[in-house]
């Protein structure tokens, strides 16, 4: 380390705390969420130990035996000391004495039964319905709904109530409300139906908005290099507003003509076309306004690119072609196509890799819909941790979905620097004198 | 073919390069369009091809006025200063391209690239792409491409620039062959003399948007139509002498005297213009001054000569002249040869 250079780290440190704060840190962290069950239910901090009717049906289904399943059920109402203490308490001491004269460490399965024992009391009957429901409760001898803070308290009410000792740590296990350590995201992410609708719809979704981008990119770069140059920066400039507006004020405008009450609906109303929402009427119907909004927001990339890549093609090679007899068609295809094969293998992976994650406009537009037509992969990663209408938010989950979303980019990234040879691609400039 | 120019006129914006241009190329012809930088022969190569637009006057291929015609319906070949050779194609591929773009047939695209790349010996070339060639190897394929659809005339813009001095005396030569081969009718632009007298049967030598003569290669240089046309040919250049007519006499500034010059009496002040190998020992004395510089060219040395009277002149001798820097020399000029013009440069 002799020649370890603290001026240089000094001028990195922000740079490096920027890194490290903004991106190593919430995709470490993301990587770590995954393999956890965290969710609203859960909350990201502690938990505690609570058995309800789901609990048991998920214990039914791991196999617990129906004897143990029927206690932890039916452990019902007892009249024990604790209860008529309690009851003492509340209703006076001559209401628990009668109580105890006529049902002494009586057992009942059923509120309704614990509830008809406390109003046929004789001389201390309990009259509001309401004060009986309560009264009731005293005696309730039941672990299910009832909350324990420490895992030794659970475990203790496990063993008063007469559960084998043997199922203690699977109950346990099922009622602890916390957080733990799971793969179970992932096996969900195999499972589950939905995950190959959201492929099948990121597949779509890429796709169609690649070809939409670099085809209108291409058309416009070719179109206004035959202009004039004074009519093709303005074209170009109105082709790049969709980049510089706000996302939002862009969606809106789309909105505002898709509408069921916008700019195409009414348009067409007067030609007597029924007025609907040209958004969100079909699959169909979004799908094409998802592409249109991304496509245009997009080909302005292209659109540069191509048309720097096209002034930079040698004035004599394009004169050449024309003396050659070449027509416009012919020049495109033949000289200036050819020479765009580097900016367009650049524009197909930088745009395949950022709409893999992008997503602001489908969720400013359909959100998704109609249904979950255009949920693609990074939205269903954004709704299930972040916006889920159930409002149980899956972070676990959600950090799955993205995860995988960065191990398909890797890939992706990985197949266009091999099937590309991007390597050579950024080596030496490709545009030859 | 025959290419006329008639009253030719090119404007870019607001300027006028050039103006009223006539010039006939004849049929099988090859003629240079000579000039320094800036003077309009690649301006005039480019509309004769198509490429900038005439604002004024004809171009005819021919009895054909192509003057409103796109460069793709003119069928002419052009070899450009930097080949422009596709770099995505190789060399068949490149040659190729006219006749591809016309749709002609496969098999007979290839018979006639074969016989082309024969003629201007680059068969065995044909799979190379454009950066895996030579200059010299570029600008046979850059020809061959310009050739391969018989164009009605051959135009070479500075083709030889990009080469290095040996190619270059090569490529001349080839250039040349090859035309007279085919028998084009071709037009030459370069701004180097040699080129221009060397390869081709006439020169139109251009000055400021015209043509200032049009002449073969030797009658140029022997009887240049003004003091421009002198001073652009010749290698190492002429020197100009302020003279004064006296009776029958001609008076250089050193003083030196020559009998009977054949000028009208009205002359009175002239330029006398001394070609370098108009002056030398071997046409006897009359004329000195000091060595004031030698440039040894191996077969050849030049000589700087300061006259008495402070002007210069230059001498060029074969090698061996035994003299250095600051000697004086006696030496002679051949009368014959001396061009004289006016003051205002036109050749008397």
């Amino acid at each position: 380390m002799k020649n370890f250079n603290w001026l240089a780290l000094g001028f990195l440190a922000p740079a490096l705390i920027v890194i490290t704060v903004f991106f190593l840190a919430p995709v470490i962290l993301t990587g770590i969420f995954s393999f956890t069950s965290m969710s609203t239910s859960t909350g990201v901090t502690g938990g505690e130990y609570l058995l309800n009717q789901s609990g048991l049906r998920a214990l039914a289904d791991k196999g617990l035996n129906q004897v143990t399943l029927d206690q932890l059920n039916n452990a019902g109402y007892v009249v024990d000391e604790q209860g008529l203490a309690a009851l003492a308490e509340k209703h006076g001491t001559a209401t628990a004495d009668e109580m105890r004269k006529l049902h002494d460490n009586g057992q009942f399965s059923a509120r309704r039964d614990m509830e008809r024992a406390l109003k046929d009391l004789k001389a201390n009957k309990i009259r509001s319905t309401k004060d009986r429901k309560a009264a009731a409760e005293l005696f309730k001898h039941s672990l299910l709904n009832e909350r324990f803070e420490a895992e030794a308290n659970f475990r203790v009410a496990l063993v008063e109530g007469d559960i084998p000792i043997e199922d203690h740590e699977i109950i346990v296990t099922q009622a602890y409300t916390g957080w733990v350590w799971t793969v179970d995201n992932v096996k969900l992410l195999f499972s589950l139906p939905s995950t190959l609708r959201y492929a099948g719809n990121t597949l779509i979704y890429v796709t169609l908005t690649l070809i939409f981008n670099i085809g209108f990119g291409l058309f416009l770069a070719i179109t206004t290099f035959y202009l004039p140059a004074k009519s093709a920066s303005t074209f170009r400039a109105i082709w790049f507003l969709p980049r510089i507006l706000p996302p939002v004020m862009y969606v809106l405008l789309w909105k505002w003509l898709t509408w069921d009450t916008g700019f195409i609906a009414t348009t067409l109303s007067w030609v007597g076309v029924a007025p609907k929402n040209w958004m969100l009427d079909t699959s169909t119907h979004a799908w094409v306004v998802v592409v249109l909004i991304n496509g245009s927001f997009g080909a302005s990339l292209g659109m540069i690119l191509f048309s720097s890549a096209i002034k930079a093609i040698p004035s004599s090679i394009l004169y050449s072609s024309e003396v050659d007899g070449a027509n416009r068609w012919q020049q495109v295809r033949y000289i200036i196509l050819p020479h765009l094969r580097w900016p367009i293998l650049f524009v197909t992976s930088y745009q395949t890799l950022s709409l893999l994650t992008s997503f602001e406009h489908i969720l400013l537009s359909t959100e998704g819909g109609p249904g979950r037509a255009t949920e693609v992969w990074s939205l269903a990663a954004y709704h299930i941790a972040l916006d889920n209408y159930g409002g149980n938010l899956q972070y676990g989950l959600g950090a799955t979905f993205a995860v995988a979303l960065v191990i398909i980019g890797i890939i992706a990234s990985l197949f266009y620097l091999r099937f590309f040879n991007f390597n050579e691609m950024v080596a030496k400039p490709k545009i030859e004198g | 073919m025959q290419i006329t120019l008639q009253n030719f006129t090119k404007t870019f914006d607001d300027v006028t390069v050039i103006e009223d241009m006539n010039l006939t190329v004849k049929d099988g012809e090859m003629l240079a369009l000579l000039g320094p930088s800036g003077c309009g022969k690649s301006t005039t190569l480019f509309a004769i091809c198509g490429i900038h637009r005439v604002n004024g006057g004809k171009i005819l291929f021919g009895d054909r006025d192509v003057s409103d015609l796109p460069s793709q319906k003119r069928n002419v070949g052009v070899v450009f200063q930097s080949y422009a050779l596709y770099p995505h194609m190789n060399a068949y591929e490149n040659i190729a391209f006219p006749l591809k773009v016309r749709k002609d047939k496969p098999a007979d695209i290839k018979r006639q690239v074969h016989e082309i790349a024969k003629l201007t010996h680059i068969e065995e070339l044909l799979e190379r792409k454009p950066g895996q060639l030579s200059g010299g190897q570029q600008q046979r394929v850059a020809l061959a491409r310009a050739l391969v659809r018989k164009p009605d005339i051959l135009l070479l813009d500075e083709p030889l620039a990009n080469l290095d001095a040996k190619l270059r005396l090569e490529m001349r030569a080839e250039i040349r062959r090859i035309q007279l081969e085919t028998g084009i009718t071709a037009i030459l632009v370069t701004h180097d003399q040699v080129e221009a007298m060397s390869m081709c049967d006439r020169i139109a030598l251009m000055h400021d948007g015209k043509i200032v003569q049009l002449d073969k290669p030797s009658e140029m240089y022997n009887n240049p139509a003004n003091k421009f046309v002198a001073d652009f040919l010749g290698n190492p250049p002429i020197t100009f002498l302020d003279a004064k007519h006296q009776g029958d006499l001609l008076v250089l500034p050193n003083g030196h005297e020559i009998k009977n010059p054949k000028l009208a009496a009205s002359i009175q002040s002239l330029q006398v213009g001394i070609r370098p190998e108009c002056f030398g020992p071997q046409f006897g004395t009359g004329i000195k001054g000091v060595v004031k510089f030698i440039e040894k060219q191996g077969r050849e040395e030049l000589f700087d000569i300061e006259l008495t009277d402070g002007s210069q002149l230059r001498s060029i001798q074969p090698s061996g002249a035994d003299l250095s820097i600051g000697d004086d020399v006696d030496w002679g000029l051949s009368l014959d040869d001396l061009l004289l013009f006016d003051l205002q440069g036109e050749r008397l």
